[in-house]
Parts: C-alpha cells; sequence; structure tokens
C-alpha cells in the first residue's frame, strides 16, 4: 500500500446477512474495501452481488453484521443512529436511482437542503458555480414535478456537492435516464472529481457509465473479485462478460 | 424545519383541508359560546348599571351566603317597616328615602280566558308602587299621568298595546288575594329603551300595592343622597339604624354584585360548551390520526430521504408536529372566525324574537385563547403517534420502490385495548354495584377508558368481520364486494379509527337517549302511579292559599293537600325544606321514603345529602327558618336525592317558616266522580279569583314534562351535531385518502375492464361498512353506558330503564345516508381517474 493516497471511506471484515436461519442470506461476506479521496470509484456486479448493500452499509444507510466500517478517519460501524445521522448529514452527499427530491421544495431549497438542515451558511460562489455546471439556473424556482427526468437527477447532483461532502455516493444515478441525459450527468460528476478534487462512489450495472469512472471494483458474491484502473466501456464489458453476466 | 413543514402543507393541501374543517367545527363551537356568553354578560352589565344607576344607595335584605339561587324577579319578604323608612329618612345625608314593594302577581291580557293549559316560562309581570321620582322608578312618564288614587296603575309602554289595553280601561292583575281591577292612567317607559325582555311593568299607589301584597311593610329601600354627600358613607351611616339581616349598599356596588352573579352562572355555560367541543374534538382526533398515519404512509420515501441526507430522526418528528401546529392554527383561526359568525347570526336572530338582551358583540379574549389552546391541544396530541412512527422509518426506506404502511401486527394494540376496556368496565361495575361516594364518577371514567380501549380493539375486530362479511358481499356485490371487504381489511388500524370517530358521535346520541327515554319512563311512571286526580300548578308564583281553600270547598273533592318549599339553616349552611300534611300527602302520592310520611310524627325526614353529612335516624336535628327554629328528631329517610333536603308536617312549617310558599297542591276527589266533569268544574271554580292556578291531570302533566326532556334531548342531540358531522367528514377523508394511495391499483383495475360504476360501487360499499360498524358499536356502548349510567342514579329516582328503539332505528337510517354521502366524493374522484396516469403515478 502507498501511503500517499488518503482514504474517504474504508472496510475490513465487512459482513452483512439478511433474515436469520434457513432464510439467511449473506449479501456482504467478510469483504475489505478503500475508497481512495479525490478519485471516481464505480462498484460493479451483477443482480444480487452485494454491490447495493456495500454502498448502503459505506454510506452508513445500513448497519454490518459483522466488520467495521470508516468514513475518512472516523470509525462509524459502532456509532449510535443519530452520531451516524450527523456523519452522513456533515460528510456525505447522496445520489438515489429515484426520487431524490422533496416533492413540496423548489429546485434551488432542495439544493440547500442539506445545508439548511445543518444550519450552515451557503456559500453562493460556490453555489451559482455548481448551477451554472449543471445547467440549471432557469430552473431553479421549479418544483421537483415541473423538471424532466434528467434535470431532477442534476439538482440531487447539485444538492449533493453543495454542502461540500467528504464522500458522495451515487446509486445508479442514471439507472432511470435516456442515454444522452445519463452521459451528460456522468459527465458532470467526472468533472466534480476532477476539476474540485470531489470524492464519488457510484454503484451501476451498466459498463459505459463504469467508463467514466477512475477505478472500477467487481463484486461477485459479497466478496470483491477485481479491480481496474482507468476502465473503458469496452474492458469493463469483458470483464463483465467473463463473470458470467 | 419549519420552512419544510409550511411548503409540505402548502404543497398539498387538499389532503388536509377535511382535517381542517374537523378542527375549525369544534373551535368553532367553543368560540360561538364564548361569543355569546359575553355579549349576554356585556348586555346585562348594561342592564344592572341602567338599573341601579339612578339609585345612590340600596337597603335590602342582606343576602346569607348558603341562599340556594334565588329568582331574579321573585319578591322578596317585606323586611323594613316604615319606622324602618323613618329612620333612614333622619340620618345625615339622605335626601330622599323611599320604599319599595313588590307585588307578586301577573297583568292578565284584555282578553283572557281561562283555558287550564299550562303554559312553559314566559316573562313575568313586575308589579311595584310608584314614587314618582324617576331616579328611583326608573321609569318615566310618556302618557297620562301617574297613579293617584288606590285604583289606578300605569304600564310600560310596550305591554299595554301587546296585552291589549288602552288608557281608561280597567286593567286586570290576578296575585294571592284574587282578581283586582284598576283602571289604567298613564303609560311609562323603563330606562332609556324600556328593554324589558317581554316582561311586563306596573305600577300602583304604595296602598294598593301593600294591599295586594298582604303587607305593611318594604322589601327594600332606596336612597338618594343629598347634594354634596358621600354615598359611601351615607350607606355607612345607614347601616347603623336598619335591622339586623339587611345592609346599605350603593348603586354601583349593587350593580357590580349582580353583574358577578351573573357571569358565575354564564361560566357554566362556558364550561357546558368546552365539554361540547372537547367531544366534538375528541371525535375530530381520530380523523387527524388517520390523516397523519396515511399521510406519513404516503410520504415514506420523503422521509427516508430526509433521513439520508442527514436529518434525524427527532427532526423529522418536530417537522411533522409542526406541520400539525401549521393546520392547527389555521383551522382554529377559521373555526374561531366562523364561531364569531355564528354568535352574530344567533344574536341577532335573539334580537329580532325577543329583543336586545345582547350588549354589543365583539369576540373576547377568552375565544381566542380556548379556540387556539383546544384547536393546537387536540392536533398536537393527534399527531404525536403519526410523528413519532415517522421518526423511526430507516434511511433504507427511500430506496425502496412503494411506500405501503408496515405490517405492524395488532398484538401490542390488542392488549393495551383489552386492558383499557377491562378496566373501563371495572370502574363502571365498581360505580354500579361498589358501595361507593359519586358512583357516577366512577362510571363516568370508566366509559371514557372503555371507548379508548374498544377504539384499539375494533381493529382487531375488523379483521374477522371483514373476512365474515366478504363471502357476503361477493355474492351480493361480486368483485366489488370483494375488494371493499378485503380493503377494509387490509388497513384495520385505519379502518377501526375512521368506524371509531362515528362509533363515539352515534354511542353519546345513544347514551342520552337512552338516558332520557328512562327519565321519561320515570316521570310517567311517577305521575301514573299517583292517587291524585289533578296536580294543582301557578303560572306564576306559589299558589295562593286561597285557591286551595276554593277546591276544597268544591263539590266532589274528597281532599287537597299541598307540598310548601322554602329554606332553613342547617348547622349554618341553607337547605330546602318541604312541608307536607303526612296523612293526605301519603294517600295521594307515592312518594319514594322510608317509612310512610305517617310516621312523621311531628319529626323530620332526610335525604341523602343530609344521610352523607352523618345524620341518621334518631338523631336530634335543628332547624332554623326565617320565623323561627325547631329541634326535630329524625323518624324516616327521604330516599330521591334532588326534591328536598328536610321534609317536616304543616305545624313545623308554620313554626319554622310563618306563611311559606305553596309550589305543588294534588286534588284527591270523591270515589266515582267522574275526572273530566270535576276538572272543568274546578277549572271554572277557580277562574274568576285565581286565574293563573290550573289543573293537570296527572298523564296530562307527565306528558308536559316529557316535552321538557325530548327538548332537552333536541338540545343535546344538536350540540353532539358538531361531533357527528366531523365523524362523517372522517369517512370521506379517510376514502379519499385511501383512493388517492390505491391510485395505481384502482388505474389497474380500470385497466383490465373494472367500469366505472362498479368502482364507485366498491368504494361505496367500504363507506357503507365503516359507517354501519361504527353506529352499531356505538349503539351497543351508548346503550349500555345509558343503562349502567340509569342504574347509577338510582338514588335519583331511576327506577326503570327503557331502550329508545325508536331513536336507534333512527340512527341506524341516519348512518346509512351518511355513508353513501361520505362515499360520494372519494367515489367520483376514483371512477375519474385517467387509467393511463393512474398506472404512471408515483407516490
Amino acid at each position: 500500500m502507498t501511503t500517499t493516497v488518503t482514504l474517504a471511506a474504508s472496510m475490513r471484515g465487512g459482513t452483512k446477512d439478511y433474515g436469520s436461519g434457513d432464510a439467511a442470506v449473506r449479501a456482504l461476506d467478510g469483504i475489505d474495501v478503500d475508497i481512495a479521496a479525490a478519485e471516481f470509484t464505480a462498484i460493479m456486479g451483477p443482480s444480487g452481488s452485494g454491490k447495493s448493500t456495500l454502498l448502503h452499509t459505506l454510506a452508513g444507510l445500513d448497519r454490518l453484521t459483522a466488520g467495521e466500517s470508516w468514513i475518512g478517519d472516523q470509525q462509524i460501524s459502532s456509532l449510535s443512529e443519530d452520531k451516524i445521522t450527523q456523519v452522513r448529514r456533515d460528510k456525505i452527499g447522496f445520489v438515489f436511482q429515484a426520487f431524490n427530491l422533496i416533492p413540496s421544495l423548489t429546485a434551488r431549497e432542495n439544493i440547500t437542503l442539506p445545508l439548511d438542515i445543518s444550519g450552515r451558511d451557503i456559500d453562493p460562489a460556490w453555489f451559482d458555480e455548481i448551477i451554472g455546471i449543471l445547467g440549471l439556473a432557469d430552473r431553479l424556482t421549479h418544483l421537483p414535478a415541473e423538471l424532466s427526468g434528467g434535470q431532477q437527477q442534476r439538482v440531487a447532483v447539485a444538492r449533493a456537492l453543495v454542502a461540500r461532502p467528504e464522500l458522495i455516493f451515487a446509486d445508479e444515478p442514471s439507472g432511470n435516464l435516456d442515454s444522452r441525459s445519463g452521459a451528460e450527468l456522468l459527465g458532470f460528476m467526472r468533472r466534480a472529481v476532477k476539476e474540485f478534487g470531489q470524492t464519488i462512489a457510484m454503484v451501476t450495472h451498466d459498463p459505459s457509465a463504469a467508463s467514466y469512472s477512475d477505478r472500477v471494483l467487481f463484486l461477485a458474491d459479497g466478496r470483491i473479485v477485481d479491480e481496474m484502473r482507468e476502465p473503458t466501456a469496452d474492458r469493463v464489458l469483458d470483464r463483465m462478460k467473463q463473470m458470467g453476466h | 424545519m419549519f420552512r419544510l413543514a409550511v411548503k409540505s402543507v402548502k404543497h398539498n393541501p387538499k389532503r388536509l383541508v377535511l382535517t381542517a374543517i374537523a378542527v375549525a367545527l369544534g373551535v368553532a363551537l367553543a368560540a360561538a359560546t364564548f361569543t355569546l356568553t359575553n355579549a349576554l354578560s356585556g348586555g346585562f352589565h348594561q342592564l344592572f348599571e341602567e338599573i341601579y344607576s339612578g339609585t345612590d344607595v340600596i337597603v335590602e335584605e342582606a343576602p346569607s351566603e348558603s341562599e340556594e339561587e334565588g329568582d331574579q324577579f321573585a319578591a322578596g319578604d317585606s323586611v323594613f317597616s316604615t319606622d324602618d323608612l323613618a329612620a333612614v329618612q333622619a340620618v345625615d345625608g339622605v335626601g330622599l328615602a323611599v320604599g319599595g314593594i313588590q307585588v307578586m302577581g301577573a297583568v292578565l291580557p284584555a282578553d283572557f280566558e281561562p283555558t287550564g293549559e299550562l303554559t312553559a316560562g314566559g316573562a313575568p309581570s313586575q308589579l311595584f308602587n310608584w314614587s314618582g321620582e324617576p331616579r328611583i322608578d326608573q321609569s318615566t312618564l310618556v302618557e297620562g299621568h301617574g297613579p293617584e288614587t288606590d285604583t289606578q296603575m300605569v304600564l310600560d309602554v310596550d305591554s299595554a298595546p301587546r296585552l291589549g289595553y288602552e288608557l281608561g280601561d280597567q286593567v286586570a292583575v290576578a296575585t294571592d288575594s284574587g282578581v283586582t281591577e284598576l283602571e289604567l292612567v298613564g303609560l311609562v317607559r323603563f330606562g332609556e329603551s324600556n328593554s324589558l325582555q317581554g316582561a311586563t311593568l306596573g305600577y300602583m299607589t304604595e296602598a294598593t300595592a301593600w294591599e295586594l301584597a298582604q303587607s305593611d311593610g318594604y322589601q327594600s329601600i332606596s336612597v338618594l343622597v343629598a347634594d354634596g354627600a358621600d354615598k359611601d358613607e351615607v350607606a355607612t351611616a345607614i347601616s347603623d339604624v336598619i335591622p339586623d339581616g339587611t345592609r346599605a349598599i350603593t348603586g354601583e356596588d349593587k350593580a357590580a354584585e349582580q353583574a358577578q352573579e351573573l357571569d358565575d352562572l354564564l361560566q357554566y355555560i362556558d364550561i357546558f360548551a368546552i365539554a361540547f367541543a372537547l367531544i366534538a374534538l375528541f371525535v375530530g382526533s381520530y380523523i387527524i390520526v388517520n390523516t397523519f398515519r396515511i399521510i406519513v404512509t404516503q410520504r415514506t420515501r420523503e422521509f427516508g430521504l430526509l433521513r439520508a441526507i442527514g436529518v434525524s430522526g427527532r427532526q423529522l418528528r418536530t417537522m411533522i408536529l409542526l406541520e400539525a401546529l401549521v393546520i392547527a392554527v389555521v383551522a382554529s383561526t377559521v373555526g374561531i372566525a366562523l364561531g364569531y359568525l355564528g354568535a352574530l347570526g344567533l344574536s341577532a336572530l335573539v334580537e329580532a324574537v325577543s329583543g336586545n338582551i345582547f350588549g354589543t358583540v365583539t369576540l373576547p379574549i377568552d375565544a381566542l385563547l380556548w379556540g387556539y389552546a383546544l384547536g393546537a391541544l387536540v392536533t398536537l396530541i393527534a399527531a404525536l403517534m403519526p410523528a413519532i412512527h415517522a421518526s423511526t422509518i430507516s434511511p433504507m426506506e427511500a430506496l425502496r420502490e412503494s411506500a405501503t404502511e408496515s405490517k405492524k401486527p395488532l398484538r401490542l394494540r390488542n392488549i393495551v385495548g383489552g386492558a383499557l376496556a377491562l378496566l373501563g368496565v371495572l370502574a363502571i361495575v365498581v360505580g354500579l354495584y361498589m358501595d361507593v361516594p359519586r358512583p357516577y364518577v366512577y362510571v363516568g371514567a370508566g366509559a371514557m377508558v372503555l371507548i379508548i380501549g374498544v377504539t384499539l380493539l375494533a381493529a382487531q375486530v375488523l379483521v374477522p368481520l371483514a373476512y365474515g362479511l366478504k363471502s357476503l358481499l361477493t355474492r351480493l356485490f361480486r368483485v366489488d364486494g370483494k375488494l371493499a371487504a378485503n380493503n377494509i381489511r387490509r388497513e384495520p388500524r385505519r379502518s377501526a379509527n375512521t368506524a371509531a370517530a362515528l362509533m363515539i358521535g352515534v354511542m353519546l346520541l345513544a347514551l342520552v337517549s337512552t338516558f332520557t327515554e328512562s327519565l321519561k319512563s320515570v316521570v310517567t311512571d311517577q305521575f301514573a302511579s299517583s292517587d291524585a286526580d289533578f296536580f294543582v300548578l301557578s303560572t306564576q308564583g306559589a299558589i295562593p292559599a286561597g285557591a286551595i281553600e276554593t277546591l276544597e270547598s268544591e263539590d266532589g273533592v274528597d281532599f287537597v293537600t299541598s307540598l310548601g318549599v322554602d329554606s332553613a339553616q342547617f348547622e349554618g349552611t341553607g337547605y330546602a325544606v318541604a312541608s307536607i300534611d303526612p296523612v293526605t300527602a301519603e294517600a295521594a302520592f307515592d312518594y319514594n321514603n322510608e317509612p310512610a310520611f305517617t310516621e312523621l310524627d311531628g319529626g323530620v325526614f332526610i335525604d341523602p345529602v343530609i344521610q352523607e353529612l352523618g345524620v341518621e335516624v334518631g338523631d336530634q336535628v335543628t332547624l332554623e327558618g326565617a320565623e323561627g327554629s325547631a329541634t326535630l328528631e329524625v323518624t324516616g329517610l327521604y330516599l330521591n336525592e334532588g326534591d328536598a333536603n328536610f321534609w317536616v308536617d304543616e305545624a313545623t312549617g308554620a313554626e319554622l317558616f310563618g306563611e311559606y310558599d305553596v309550589v305543588q297542591a294534588m286534588v284527591v276527589l270523591d270515589e266515582g266522580v267522574d275526572a273530566a266533569a270535576a276538572q272543568e268544574q274546578l277549572a271554572e271554580a277557580l277562574a274568576a279569583d285565581y286565574p293563573l292556578v290550573v289543573l293537570q291531570a296527572p298523564d296530562e302533566l307527565a306528558q308536559f314534562a316529557n316535552q321538557f326532556i325530548d327538548l332537552l334531548l333536541g338540545v343535546i342531540s344538536a350540540m353532539l351535531g358538531a361531533a357527528l358531522i366531523i365523524a362523517v367528514l372522517g369517512v370521506a377523508n379517510t376514502l379519499l385518502l385511501s383512493v388517492t394511495e390505491r391510485t395505481r391499483e384502482i388505474g389497474l383495475l380500470r385497466a383490465v375492464g373494472v367500469r366505472r360504476r362498479s368502482i364507485r360501487r366498491m368504494i361505496r360499499i367500504e363507506s357503507l361498512v365503516m359507517a354501519i360498524f361504527g353506529t352499531i358499536l356505538g349503539m351497543i356502548l351508548g346503550v349500555g353506558l345509558g343503562v349502567a349510567l340509569v342504574r347509577a342514579l338510582e338514588e335519583f329516582g331511576f327506577s326503570s330503564v327503557a331502550i329508545p328503539w325508536t331513536w336507534l332505528g333512527i340512527y341506524m337510517v341516519l348512518a346509512i345516508i351518511a355513508g353513501v354521502v361520505a362515499a360520494m366524493s372519494p367515489a367520483r374522484r376514483a371512477a375519474k381517474l385517467d387509467i393511463l396516469q393512474a398506472i404512471a403515478f408515483d407516490g
């Protein structure tokens, strides 16, 4: 291991079981993961490989059955629910596949929601920069229902970026979008990593989405089976085919 | 958080409209009553000020602490002699002192025909001696002149034409001593605007007043102080020369005192109104619970998302409570405004019917405080459980595909419900069968707990009920019926809460009607069991002694027994003392006493109130009446509470009170005399001198009393109307929200070919099942509790229980109508859904 890489998140021996007894399913099987800071990491795997569970436990949305996980240098697997909530609030941003926005708030209010919740001030310059890059300037007063799917996801990315979190978790962010809107969105996310040094960890099953990342982790049966740096869509696709996907 | 809460309410106000209306209705009830009582208080403050403003000092009988609520319009005893008047006149600083005489009697209309009909209420006649000094008479002549000879009188300007008299006519005045005719020589105006609230005001000379009142003293002395004299000092000086038991008080103090007494009385009306507002809001709280529960379910993903991006459970809870608060404030404001408008309308109506008794109708601060406090409190308490539920939503919920209410088992709910129901029943049983003081408190509190318990248990009852109904509904309505039954079972909590709101309303109605129906049967039984042929009653004041003598002297009358009531002091407190003739009383009426009155033996019977003081049969009690005191042996018990506290014979009554007021008399005819003919004969005998005394056969009187009970039932039902409207709104509200929630499902049904009509029918069946279920539960509980209550009140004379079958039938029909009405809007909404949009609909 090189000592120069700062870790934004990591997990050691992460195990997650669902159900109990005969019906028990092991989603994560003693997994070790490191998410490097200022990198765009993609987590790939076939359905049921445990990739979503990995994202949820890393982000503190769900608890590990065994093992430990860290956000930065803070161990979160043993924290109380209140403390974990605070960590999520202060250090993590989220982009989900769908239902990212509060229907009763305008785009602007949705974007500033994390800051409003934690009572922090908005940095207007930073806000304007994000809005500019994401092309949302003329959509700020609209309610989510008045936005297209692509616009809604861009608002979700803006919301994740605005609080300058240490780490953004994205769960199939382009999964509900047409290919052009999806490509645009992933392009924005990549720019955020390159230009602002933002750390992003993204779960996807789409090889072309994974190709926007710096590094791809391949999951199968709750374990990491391979890793690829500087991926291209074709190489990822090949690798997935080898895994029998 | 506050902004998010407000945004959320504004974003989807439709789902909260019915909830807000429910809160607003309850608040409106309280606000309207507060506004009315405030206006009434203001009106009377003004009136009292007007009455007493002219007089500087009033000398009158001192009010005894213990005296029962006196009749405002009744004449007191003549406590001042002419010597007393002279003594007051001689006090330094007294300009003019005038003795006041009030005559008990009534001015008869010019075309008066004694009908023997008993008419309820009616404003009384007020007859006084005329001083000629406007500040003391409080009236000014507007036509003619004042009474100058003993055969003249004046009337107020409104009453004379109403009664059909013109100047120069002979006016018939009925008093204890018979009917006297006086010549109308003038018309007067009371105060500024003759606002007498329908009463008749008349004045006559002092000598005439004395003759009619059969007295030679004064009930009060009105004093005008000399120029420059201080009223308070004069009042103090007068106090030194007047008899014991009387006092001198300035007009201003007297006005304030009277106003205060009225305000104390009005306070009870306020409390009564708050009780009904609370019932309405309690029912409303079921709707609020349901609404918030459904909203929380629908917004599960939203809350999950908020949790994911770092909102804590506590903040989420606060947010929902803030939303509730926003609704409460808006709804309470609307409610207060509605209440105020309602009060304005009502006061205008009253004014049109019976003159201006209200002061300016303004919104009192009390209405605002109570309105907001009740509205906010009930809404917040009701929203608390759903809010706590929301705070436990995990962030993972944001990632789930669709929102459904988690299928928590009903076990905890059943246990708590069962325990509460048991506790309630236990308290009722204790109240009924154990020898505890104030059993009705146990019964009342038990009933409350039982209601909540049954509400909780209803969810469990609904599941098997829906199963049971499923096959029936399926047979009757095919697939619509089956789906409706499934829907009810799917959300047992929600269906149970909805039905329970209606249950409470119906329960209270059934309770009140069981109670009043029993009361009616008690009254009917009591009169039916009477051996008396007629009851003698006076439409105004006491029954004159002469009237009873007249009746006794008529042919065919076996005997007349009379009941007099007055107040006497026992151990420093005033109690009601009834004076009777033991032999005739026992023979004429089935009093509830032990042993018979014939065992009275010059002693006294005591009622349960006195028994509770520790007095027992064999003890000696000392009663102090106005005329004397008597130490008597307790020789028996009078078993009904609420009639009179002490029962003595006529001789003791005379010893205590001198001449006491006879309030009731009974006539027993000779055997074989035809009652109908006798009634005519006796009425004719009374008509000449005692036109105000009427004869009533027991069944007539029972009917008359029952009219009052029906009126009471009507008033209470009307007050409960608000609660019932809220309950029906609740059914509509639940259905509307669940239609929204099932948008996709309904779209799917439509897509596979279910017709709009069938969708509508499905919703209607759901509504009807909930309405009928709630009504049946309510009737069972209400009748059960009513029976329990009647049993608990046995010592007040409730001997039998009557179940109001007619009313129960009416309630059931109303419930079915309510079920259909409540389903109208949700059914229309469900049937109108566009299939494609419905399928694409995202929670």
